[in-house]
Formats: structure tokens, C-alpha cells, sequence
């Protein structure tokens, strides 16, 4: 090879090499960063390290909303399946029993430790997955 | 009748438009001086034709014209006149009908400034005649803000939703499309300047000041954003990386790497390549901001309705767009040459660099904005992006390119020579920066890598302009004030954004009535707790006395409302503000023992996040009024 062809192919391999690792490095962090969606039916055969973030939606079941001090506690279901939330702070004005929740946390046997509790900010908000069950 | 005169002159405008781009763009003789006067007069008809259609459905709403649906639906009897303007914009159909608006005052305002000589502007004006008669079509077709209800139109309408009852929200949309829509023009000069061919055509002067005004408004408009739902939302936080605030940091960062390049490519004629293709990834972004928000297509607290038939439809045209633009740079690409090799530590050179990173950001948004949906198609199962991901991308990449930029003030146009690392201006900052860090990190007991790293990197770009700014008051040397206060704007946010980080406490707290309880320095005073009646909504007000360590006292009242139309409960936040830090503080729940559940949040240095963003945007408002960058 003559010296330029030699030097454009070095070149090429470089930016190759270098972008290559930049979207690795990009990807890897992707998915080393992501929060998964589960209802409380997908979470129950499912093994989530206790340090994994995670988000559950459901509907708020109705009457099982305790609050004790700052601390509230209350029950995600789907109408299959239901999981127990805890959750320390203020939760969003649209929260009430019976209407939908989503909420992001980490499962510790087999209680969800909310750091966020999100109610959308529109009434007619379904979480994902199981707007199917509505009428019950 | 008025609705249908309204609905009529926007179809009347269309149909100008259209004539438009199809006289300067399909008409070989687009140059004789004839074509183009009529070229400038259709348009500024067509204008006129979609501004008055506008202006009447401005009248419409101020005049609870429940015949129409949108206004109906949106807007109330019982709202102050404000909020009936407003109201147009509080939903899909009359937010896109403002954004075509004002896309189309863009292209009148570039119409009558820039002179019918220029070469360029029969073509430019015909393509964004052409992207106006896609918007007009998709909204005339999907989305029509006109559509009547007969014959009983209802008596007092719906209302608007509450969290937007706002001054803040009612200025920051409109802000934020006149950013979006701004990059019109550079994109339909890029795209005239492909059609025509000509390398030696200079269409990056004549966007320079354009570009800078667009890349203001998106600067204010996102931080008039962050302001809003910072206060309102009742969540603390100046920063959410909600898709739909991803969506404008994508076209935000895109059109700051445009601008950077830019300047280059008028400097040098280097980079033009990077600058065409900048310019169709800055408009294509708004674009694509759009179709996210209006699709319905992620969940997010913006999102409008769902509609599959407005997805599609923007998706598609978008889609034509892209293709169009991106055939026409292969096309074109061999004959746009830039002028001669980039030298070593040249300004182009740090500039080129810049390019890079801020490409990296971009493609990692992106990433997180689609990713949840390309997974979910394949795998059937939800996902999420959240902060974590965004951190670990923007923090070592900003941190990279501050320390780039803090080399690249001494760097010269076209020249390597002399470049010294070891310079009495890179030392003392790197000495003064170096300390500082170090006494954050002894004095704040912290370790945390990411905020060390991106202290030093703000520090350092603040004093090393700090020493320009002296060596221009003593010593007459030039600076460019765009330059100067745009990058220190950089280097205050990085280092407002660390220390937030750093020292930002929040507590959920119950307090009985006429108790004291403790937090931090807070010694926070249960007052009294009252129901207020409204015109539009009935409020409970709690009543705080805060007293600080220095002995301080100051009320604060946060509210919950109830608004009767709607039903809808909203917070409304109590906040003291000071220089460094903010008292915020929310009221929850009555809980079974009388007491209250009551978040206190103590937020430092949010403000000067937002002044460094609006200096940020000043130093842009300072360029495009200053003489030397002749449009």
C-alpha cells in the first residue's frame, strides 16, 4: 500500500474503533440503567434482585391505603394478583383508591419500597396493561 | 359565520402556500426578479390570510364562542380573559395551530427583512411554503381546532386543566415553538442552498442571527419549563428527563452544536458539511419533538390524547422531510467542499471536537427516548429510562467538553502555532479550581466523583473567562461578550447544578396543628389550617411559621385546590425564596390522628440553575443585536 492509502486506512479504523467503543460504552450504560414495567401478576413468578430498580402499575385496591405518620402504605392490584407498597412522603394529588398508580421501587420480601409513587396528571389515566379489567 | 370566515381563511392560506412552493421551487426561472417579488407577495398574502384566521379564533375564544368544540372543550365562562387566550394553547388542536402560526411568521419576518436579490430566498421561502401546507393539511385534516357543535352549543364549556392555569405556562409553550419552528429557516436555507448547487453561495451568514434567535427562544422556553414544574408540579426538582423534556433538550443541543459550527463554516468555510447536516438534524428534531408530544406514542405528564391517524400522518411527512433533506446532501455532497485541512488546537479544531460530543448526547437521548419502545416491540415488555441512565451518559461527556472548551480560549482561528498548555491563565484556574474542589470536598465531606468532577470542570471555565474579562477592562484585549457570557453561563450552571445536587435535602414530616417540629435548621410552626372559597375553585390553606438558624421567621402558605369544574385536586406549593437556596414545602394528607402529612424540601442554588440558562440566552439576545455579525 502506498503511504496516503495506508495513512486514510488508518484513519478509518480509528474513527470505526473509536465510535464503536463510544456506542458500546453508550448501550452498556443503557442497559445496565434500565427500569422495568411489571403489574403485579408478571411480578409474582418473577426473581428481582432486591438492589434492581423496578416500577409496578396497578389500581390502588380499595381500602387498603394506611397512613401512619409520614409513612403511607397500600396495595397495587390488578384484580388477579397484588402486591404491598411502602412509601415514605407525599403522594400526588390524583392518588386515591380505585383509580391507577404507577410506582418506582425496589422489591424487598415481597413489599415494594417506593421512591416515587406517580399518578398521571390527567383523570382518565390508565397505567399500562390492564385497562381490559376496568369494568370489574 | 365568523367560525366558517376563520376556518375559510385558513384554507385560503394553504392554498397560497402551496402556490408558493410551487412557483419557486418547480419553476426553472426562479431567479428573474419578477417570479421572486411575486414569490415574496403570495406569501406575505398567505400570511395575512392564516395570521387574521388566527387572530379571529383568538376572538373566538375570548368571546366563549361555545359553537366551537376545541373552545368548548377547553375554556370556560368562568375564566379571567387571560386564561381564555391561553386556553388555545392548552391542548392539541390550538397548540398546533400556534405552532404553524408562528412557523409561518418566521417565514414572513425572514420575508420582508431579507432582500429579494438574495439568491437564495425564492427557494428557501418555497420550502417552508411547502413544510407550512403539510401542517396546515394535517391540521385542517386530523385535527381541525374549527369543528362546530350545532345547533345547541352548551352553555358555560369545560375548562382548562388547572395545573395550567398559569402565567408561566401560559408564556412557556409559545416560547418553546418559537424556538422549534425557528429552525425553519436555516433549514430551508441549507436545503435551497443543495437545490441551487452552488458552492460558492455563503448561506450560512445569512442564517447566522436567524439561528441564534430560534436557539433563544428554545433556551428560555425550556427554562421557563423547568421553572413551571418546579413550582407547580409540587415535586421540587428543576429537571424530570420526562420524554417530552427530552424532546426539546435534543433539538436545544443540536442547534447549540449548529451555531458552534456555524461559525466556522462563515469564519473559514471549514465544517460545512457538519453545518448542513446540523441544520436538518436541528429542524428534523422539532419535528420530531412534535410527533412524540402529539402521537400520544410515549406516557408522559404532557402527552395530549392518543390518535393513531395524527401519529401516522406526522410520522410520514416527517418522514418525506427527512428523506428529502438527507437525498439531497448525498446528492450534493461531493461539491460542497470545505476549503483547506483543520490544524491542530486551532478554534476549529476544539470546534470539530465539540461537533462530536454534542453528537454523543444527542444519539444518547435519543437512545433513551426510543429504546422503551423499540424494546417493548420486541420483547413485550415495558421499560423505563430514567435519570440514572441520562447521569451516567451527560455527566463525564460535559465534564469532557468544559475541559475542552477551558483549552480552546486560547486556541486561533486557522493557526497551531504557539499553542502552549502551560500558560499563566491555565494555570491559575487550574490552581484556583483545583482548591475549590478540594474545599468542597473536605468542607461538604463529600466523595462523590460526578459532582467533584463537574465543580472543577464549571470552576474552571468561570475563572479562566474571569481573567479574559480582566484582561479586557485593563488591558483593551478583544472579547467576544457572546462567547464570554454564554460559556460562563455553561460553567455557573455546571456548578449550580452540583451543589443542588450536593446539598438538596427534602423530609416528608407529620405536624399536629399548633405543634413545632425540626428539620435541619427549620424550626417549622403549625399555624392554623383554614378552607378559602374562590371563583373557580375552593382551597385549604395551611399556615407555617418558619424560622431559619439565623433567628428569621417568614409564613408560608401551601394550598390544596379543588376546582369545581373538573373536580380536580392540584397543590400549590409554598416556597421562600433566598439567594442560595429555597424553603419549599407542600401539604399532603390529614391523617387519622389529627395531624398532617407536610413535605419540606430545601432546595440550594435552583435559582441560579434557571439565571445561568436565561444569561445563557442573553448572551445570545446580545449577539444577534450586536453589529459585528452582520446578518
Amino acid at each position: 500500500m502506498n503511504p496516503i492509502r495506508k495513512r486514510r486506512v488508518f484513519s478509518i479504523l480509528f474513527v470505526l474503533l473509536f465510535s464503536v467503543s463510544g456506542i458500546s460504552l453508550i448501550l452498556y450504560s443503557l442497559n445496565s440503567n434500565l427500569d422495568y414495567f411489571f403489574t403485579p401478576t408478571e411480578l409474582k413468578d418473577r426473581n428481582i434482585p432486591s438492589e434492581k430498580r423496578i416500577k409496578v402499575g396497578g389500581m390502588v385496591l380499595s381500602g387498603s391505603v394506611e397512613r401512619a405518620s409520614s409513612k403511607i402504605s397500600f396495595i397495587i392490584t390488578d384484580y388477579e394478583n397484588s402486591v404491598k407498597v411502602v412509601y415514605e412522603g407525599i403522594v400526588p394529588d390524583l392518588f386515591k383508591e380505585d383509580s391507577g398508580v404507577v410506582v418506582l421501587g425496589v422489591l424487598r420480601n415481597k413489599t415494594i419500597y417506593a421512591e416515587e409513587v406517580l399518578a398521571k396528571h390527567d383523570e382518565n389515566y390508565m397505567p399500562p396493561n390492564i385497562e381490559m379489567n376496568n369494568d370489574n | 359565520m365568523i367560525i366558517e370566515i376563520s376556518h375559510f381563511l385558513s384554507i385560503l392560506a394553504t392554498g397560497l402556500f402551496f402556490l408558493v412552493g410551487y412557483f419557486s421551487i418547480f419553476t426553472p426561472s426562479s431567479n428573474s426578479s419578477y417570479l421572486s417579488s411575486l414569490i415574496t407577495r403570495t406569501y406575505s398574502q398567505g400570511f395575512f390570510f392564516l395570521f387574521f384566521s388566527f387572530l379571529i379564533y383568538v376572538w373566538l375564544a375570548i368571546t366563549d364562542n361555545f359553537n366551537v368544540e376545541y373552545i368548548a372543550n377547553h375554556s370556560n365562562t368562568a375564566l379571567p380573559t387571560f386564561y381564555k387566550i391561553t386556553s388555545i394553547w392548552s391542548a392539541h388542536e390550538g397548540s398546533m395551530f400556534l405552532w404553524i402560526v408562528f412557523l409561518s411568521l418566521w417565514g414572513f419576518i425572514f420575508n420582508i427583512r431579507v432582500n429579494n436579490n438574495e439568491i437564495l430566498k425564492p427557494k428557501s421561502m418555497g420550502i417552508i411554503s411547502f413544510i407550512l401546507v403539510g401542517f396546515l393539511v394535517f391540521l385542517l385534516a386530523t385535527s381541525n381546532p374549527f369543528v362546530t357543535i350545532l345547533p345547541i352549543p352548551p352553555l358555560n364549556g369545560a375548562d382548562i386543566n388547572p395545573v395550567l392555569q398559569d402565567p408561566a405556562l401560559a408564556i412557556h409553550p409559545p416560547t418553546l415553538y418559537l424556538g422549534y419552528v425557528g429552525f425553519v429557516i436555516p433549514f430551508a436555507c441549507a436545503i435551497a442552498f443543495l437545490l441551487h448547487g452552488d458552492a460558492e453561495i455563503n448561506w450560512e451568514a445569512l442564517v447566522k442571527k436567524w439561528s441564534v434567535s430560534a436557539w433563544v427562544f428554545l433556551t428560555i422556553g425550556i427554562t421557563l419549563g423547568s421553572w413551571w414544574a418546579y413550582y407547580e408540579l409540587g415535586w421540587g426538582g428543576y429537571w424530570f428527563w420526562d420524554p417530552v423534556e427530552n424532546v426539546a433538550l435534543m433539538p436545544w443541543l443540536a442547534a447549540t452544536a449548529f451555531i458552534h459550527s456555524l461559525g466556522v463554516s462563515i469564519k473559514s468555510s471549514q465544517l460545512r458539511i457538519w453545518t448542513i447536516l446540523l441544520s436538518i438534524l436541528v429542524f428534523s428534531l422539532s419535528l420530531f419533538g412534535a410527533f412524540i408530544v402529539r402521537s400520544g406514542i410515549i406516557d408522559s405528564v404532557h402527552s395530549f390524547a392518543n390518535d393513531p391517524d395524527r401519529g401516522l400522518y406526522l410520522l410520514g411527512f416527517i418522514g418525506l422531510i427527512v428523506f428529502i433533506s438527507v437525498f439531497l446532501f448525498v446528492w450534493r455532497l461531493s461539491s460542497i467542499k470545505s476549503s483547506s485541512v483543520i490544524k491542530k488546537f486551532s478554534k476549529q479544531s476544539f470546534i470539530s471536537i465539540n461537533n462530536i460530543l454534542f453528537g454523543t448526547l444527542i444519539f444518547s437521548v435519543m437512545l433513551g427516548v426510543t429504546y422503551p419502545l423499540i424494546y417493548e416491540f420486541l420483547f413485550d415488555q415495558k421499560i423505563s429510562v430514567g435519570a440514572p441512565f441520562y447521569n451516567a451518559i451527560f455527566i463525564p461527556v460535559v465534564v469532557l467538553a468544559s475541559i475542552f472548551l477551558f483549552f480552546s480560549v486560547d486556541s486561533k482561528w486557522s493557526r497551531s502555532i504557539n499553542f502552549e498548555f502551560f500558560t499563566a491563565p491555565i494555570f491559575l484556574s487550574a490552581v484556583l479550581s483545583l482548591a475549590l474542589t478540594f474545599f468542597v470536598m473536605q468542607f461538604f465531606n463529600t466523595q462523590s466523583i460526578s459532582i467533584l468532577a463537574s465543580i472543577f470542570a464549571g470552576s474552571l471555565i468561570i475563572f479562566r473567562y474571569i481573567y479574559e474579562i480582566i484582561n479586557f477592562l485593563f488591558k483593551k484585549k478583544y472579547v467576544n461578550p457572546f462567547s464570554v457570557i454564554a460559556h460562563m453561563s455553561l460553567g455557573l450552571l455546571l456548578v449550580s447544578i452540583s451543589f443542588n445536587s450536593l446539598l438538596s435535602t427534602e423530609r416528608a414530616l407529620s405536624i399536629d396543628i399548633n405543634s413545632t417540629e425540626e428539620y435541619k435548621d427549620l424550626k417549622i410552626f403549625f399555624e392554623d389550617i383554614g378552607v378559602e372559597n374562590n371563583s373557580n375553585y375552593d382551597s385549604i390553606q395551611a399556615s407555617f411559621l418558619v424560622e431559619d438558624q439565623n433567628g428569621r421567621a417568614f409564613n408560608l402558605k401551601p394550598e390544596k385546590r379543588r376546582y369545581f369544574t373538573r373536580g380536580q385536586i392540584t397543590t400549590e406549593t409554598a416556597i421562600h425564596v433566598t439567594a442560595l437556596r429555597d424553603i419549599y414545602i407542600t401539604i399532603g394528607d390529614q391523617l387519622d390522628d389529627g395531624s398532617w402529612v407536610v413535605n419540606v424540601q430545601i432546595n440550594y442554588l435552583i435559582r441560579w440553575i434557571w439565571f445561568s440558562a436565561l444569561l445563557m440566552g442573553f448572551a445570545g439576545i446580545i449577539l444577534v443585536f450586536s453589529n459585528r455579525a452582520k446578518a
